[in-house]
């Protein structure tokens, strides 16, 4: 490693001693999939940060893992074991199966750029990946990859996300830029909930109720559904004026919602989503939240501030705290039971 | 996001040296006048090894060799113990650059199969096992990147997976290189090329096409890529006036816009036609073709295509968008193009709309001139767009963070007013032979709902005459230009590269003055453009020519669309009304019909994979569904 690789890792690494008190999650190891150095970064730019996945330390810090490579944009583990898991990445889906030391890009050349990636946990043989011409689908762990988009349009099933129901193996929703598509039969068909005009960014269930889901979108505000994806009603009081980014659920509490975004930061609820309040205050004036995630184990708040930092926060965002990871921009989080091993 | 190459930083470090470029600082290159094979290969070679002299003449003992060097002394079997000694210590060091590092790697794996020692050489090859470079979003990337992983498996063959970085075994890899290749082969010669005529980019499609053709072991393979490289070359000898690009382009910059000879096309221009200056550094990227360039030979139709404009002709090419994520009713939009190519000027556009969303050149009049560096011999207008939605496209991000990124990326003028590079959704545009019309309508609570239009500091007798039109010389050419809307005058602020803070480019804007270029600024969404142009030596006096221009019919509208009536120069009676089918002498032209070449030189029908180049005599047919090359010679 090079002098500038190794401080900008240390930079990565670092966090204030004072944050890793009572942080670290008993129950859930949790990853970070992003990059050190996006601004400026362009295909053939000599790379001096390490990039890709991060692992969160006993001490609160974080570690890289793996492969350094600057465009992995979200992550999803096999319930069964840990050490396997899927990564979007600009070079299609990736999987490893020994924790990150090895790594397959299981799609071929006829895949590329996946947003999204999601192991179904009740059928976990079978893994869904978004993908910018539509949706892929493997059965055998990664290995192999074909398309399922019967009843995807021709044109407009541009796929940023993918999320599989908990509660039913094949259940899908897939947020595409012409609105919503649900499968229920691991997507050999699939059939319009929701239209949009432009993309839907996120889509999220509730861990407290499983018929309660949420949309984030890039024109049409946020969306819940109370049906389990059925039916949508815009969420009153949210501007749709800009995109939002993403949403998480409060696993430790049933009434508080997150809220991420480029124009509008972080904005949460904790009543469940009839109101909404502004937590910048305390962020970079440049507030552009690129990711909002919260600790299933505690309950901390944490916004990933685009090319600033991660922030924290233990009180749901009335104070905010630098985390680290200088620089980053932060496209996913993943919080791993440790027992699943 | 990842749409840059490091091409220009390559360049200006090459730049530096203080090595003499002798053909870059030198006078501007005659063809030469004895056409025999022998004299033309001899002359050929000795380009190609004047760019390999300048990278060895800059070897100094004080100094780590370069990649560059290390594979000059390699190819001109100097591999010595220093040689495999530099290559471990590069081997030793962090690497990046993705698909920019696979291409040179692979070029020193096979330039150094029988001279690096086995532990420089299995240093490299243990690179493509903990190196993982990414693929990349455009078709220069992935051409790049699975030519190399093509040659690479050839090379390395019945190794499994856990010895590359994709974890996919040799046989897996080229399976789905070849797969690839083949697949973006069929795609280019049916349907044209995405990124067409390239301005730099040439050089990511020549380079690994020359390494497929020289080292592949597949004799298909290499006969493909022989195929693609004289498609390539012969694409750019029937779009070049004296050596330098003329028209349209899916990607260009915000230098080679205006100054149109300063680009990597003029390196090959340079290096195949002998007919401009190779531009500094050889391109940047120049050498990794000039290494093993002895392995091509240049048809000798294709080459009288680039250096005879003894007649004028018309080149009509089909190529094709960028590929459209989203937001589009189509993948990829048909691209018409047109190039009316004269000794004196030369005339080029397609027919608007979007192309490649953010470094396209839509239309222009460039004119000859006896020496091509540092002048700006060009003439056009542009609507400056700058739209997420649009950005949103044809990338697959978030909408926000992407004009906000473009100026550290390279893109300092992206999301700038004065912008004069790239194509727009409001931007319909019309070319018979030397006259353009551009029409504009730009929808309520656009970005930027204004025109610009470039006039270069070279112009000479610029005059606002009192008609409408504003007349102009460049060169040998009279250009009359009519703006369809009121306008005023700006200076054309430069781009200043500033030195790199925590990474990403940096740029401050220069103003020239009134020694600068000029920006035709009109501030009104519903717009035109019209240019004429004429060899000076049609006309008695450029007054003539004035005469001339204001003698013939013109009427236009611009509610409720632009609308334009006129007759050119040249005796067309021409209407083309923004949004519909231009109509010439009573008769629509239907694009539908555009054939993916067609012109004097150029043909193939849209969807046949057979191109047939034709000068005088000569031909050369290209047919990849049989990989098979016909050469005739008519009586």
């Amino acid at each position: 490693m090079n002098p500038t690789s190794r401080r900008l890792a240390l930079l990565a690494l670092a966090v204030l001693p004072a944050l890793t008190a009572g942080c670290v999650s008993p129950g859930h190891d949790l990853y970070l999939f992003g990059s050190l150095n996006p601004k400026g970064r362009v295909a053939g730019a000599r790379d001096t940060a390490l990039n890709g996945v991060y692992r969160r330390a006993d001490d609160g810090s974080f570690q890289h893992l793996g492969i350094n490579y600057p465009a992995m944009l979200a992550g999803s583990f096999d319930p069964r074991d840990s050490r396997v898991f899927y990564v979007a990445t600009i070079n299609g889906v990736l999987c490893t199966r020994d924790g990150g030391r090895t790594w397959r890009i299981g799609t071929s050349w006829d895949m590329t750029e996946p947003k999204g990636v999601m192991v179904d946990p009740n059928a976990p043989d079978t893994i869904y990946a978004a993908l910018p011409d539509g949706l892929g689908i493997s059965t055998d762990r990664g290995q192999t990859w074909t398309r399922r988009e019967n009843g995807l349009p021709a044109r407009g099933k541009y796929t940023q996300v993918v999320t599989v129901d908990r509660t039913k193996a094949g259940r899908v929703l897939a947020g595409c830029e012409t609105g919503i598509y649900l499968t229920e039969n691991a997507a050999q068909s699939w059939r319009a909930v929701l239209t949009t005009k432009e993309t839907v960014n996120d889509i999220q269930q509730s861990p407290h109720d499983p018929k309660f889901w949420l949309a984030a979108t890039q024109s049409a505000g946020v969306l819940a559904s109370r049906d389990g994806g059925l039916t949508w009603q815009r969420i009153p009081g949210l501007s749709a004026e800009h995109a939002h980014y993403n949403i998480a659920f409060d696993p430790t509490h049933p009434q508080r919602i997150a809220l991420g975004g480029w124009t509008y930061g972080l904005l949460t609820s904790e009543d469940g989503g009839a109101t909404w309040t502004d937590r910048n205050a305390g962020l970079p004036a440049k507030h552009r939240v690129w990711r909002t995630a919260i600790d299933p184990d505690t309950g901390r708040l944490y916004a990933a501030v685009e090319s600033e930092a991660l922030y924290i926060s233990d009180d749901f965002g009335r104070t905010w705290q630098n985390g680290g990871m200088t620089g980053a921009r932060i496209q996913s989080f993943a919080f791993v039971p440790k027992a699943a091993k | 996001m990842s749409k840059f190459s490091a091409l220009f930083t390559l360049a200006a470090l090459l730049v530096t040296t203080s090595v003499a470029q002798p053909s870059f600082s030198g006078p501007v290159p005659v063809p030469p006048a004895d056409a025999r094979p022998d004299v033309l290969r001899r002359a050929y070679l000795q380009r190609v090894n004047e760019t390999l002299d300048w990278y060895q003449n800059a070897i100094t003992p004080a100094k780590p060799l370069t990649r560059e060097q290390i594979l000059v002394k390699l190819v001109r079997k100097q591999g010595d113990a220093q040689v495999s000694q530099r290559v471990l210590e590069l081997m030793a060091e962090p690497q990046s650059g993705d698909m920019f590092w696979m291409f040179p790697w692979t070029a020193v794996s096979f330039a150094g199969r029988d001279q690096l020692s086995p532990e420089a050489r299995a240093a490299i090859r243990d690179a493509w096992r903990t190196y993982f470079p990414m693929r990349g979003d455009t078709e220069n990337h992935w051409t790049m990147y699975y030519a190399s992983l093509f040659l690479m498996s050839e090379m390395y063959p019945d190794e499994p997976g856990d010895t590359w970085f994709t974890g996919k075994s040799s046989a897996e890899n080229l399976a789905e290189a070849r797969e690839y290749l083949i697949h973006w082969l069929d795609l280019s010669t049916t349907i044209g090329q995405g990124e067409f005529n390239p301005t730099h980019y040439i050089g990511e499609y020549a380079i690994p096409m020359l390494y497929l053709a020289t080292w592949a072991k597949d004799p298909a393979m290499r006969q493909r890529g022989r195929m693609k490289l004289d498609w390539l070359m012969a694409d750019l000898a029937a779009n070049t006036l004296n050596g330098v690009l003329r028209g349209p382009n899916a990607r260009t910059d915000d230098t080679s816009v205006i100054e149109r000879w300063n680009a990597l096309a003029s390196y090959f221009s340079w290096t195949m036609f002998g007919n401009t200056p190779p531009p500094s550094g050889y391109g940047g990227w120049g050498i990794y073709f000039a290494i093993v360039a002895e392995n091509y030979e240049l048809p000798e139709v294709i080459r009288r295509i680039a250096v005879d404009r003894g007649s004028d002709f018309v080149q009509r090419d089909l190529k094709r968008s960028r590929r459209r994520w989203r937001y589009s009713d189509v993948e990829m939009a048909p691209i018409c193009k047109t190039n009316y190519l004269r000794r004196d000027y030369a005339v080029g556009s397609y027919q608007g709309g979007l192309s490649d969303p953010i470094q396209a050149h839509v239309w222009d009049v460039t004119w000859a001139v006896p020496d091509p560096r540092g002048v700006h011999n060009t003439i056009f207008s542009a609507h400056p767009l700058s739209s997420a939605q649009v950005m949103q496209t044809y990338f697959t991000e978030l909408p926000d963070a992407m004009i906000d990124g473009l100026s550290s990326q390279g893109k300092p003028s992206y999301d700038v007013p004065d912008k004069i590079l790239g194509c727009s959704p409001y931007e319909k545009v019309f070319q018979d032979l030397d006259t353009v019309i551009a029409l504009y309508a730009i929808p309520e609570g656009v970005r930027f709902p204004h025109i610009n239009g470039f006039f270069s500091r070279d112009l000479v007798n610029v005059t606002e005459d009192k008609s409408g039109w504003i007349f102009a010389q460049g060169g040998n050419t009279y250009l009359a230009y009519r703006p369809l809307a009121g306008y005023e005058w700006q200076h054309l602020l430069g781009y200043r590269q500033l030195p790199s803070q925590g990474g990403g480019y940096r740029w401050e804007r220069v103003d020239h003055g009134d020694k600068g270029d000029k920006l035709l600024h009109s501030p009104h969404r519903h717009n035109g453009t019209i240019v004429q142009a004429a060899s000076a030596s049609e006309f008695a006096s450029f007054d003539a020519f004035r005469a001339a221009i204001n003698a013939l019919p013109l009427k236009f509208s611009l509610a409720p669309v632009p609308s334009v009536t006129m007759q050119t120069l040249r005796g067309k009676r021409v209407v083309f009304t923004y949004g519909e089918a231009p109509v010439v002498d009573g008769k629509p032209v239907d694009y539908a019909q555009w054939k993916l070449f067609e012109g004097p030189h150029l043909n193939a029908e849209k969807g046949s994979g057979i191109l047939t180049i034709t000068h005088g005599q000569l031909s050369r047919v290209l047919d990849f569904n049989t990989l098979t090359i016909t050469d005739q010679v008519t009586q």
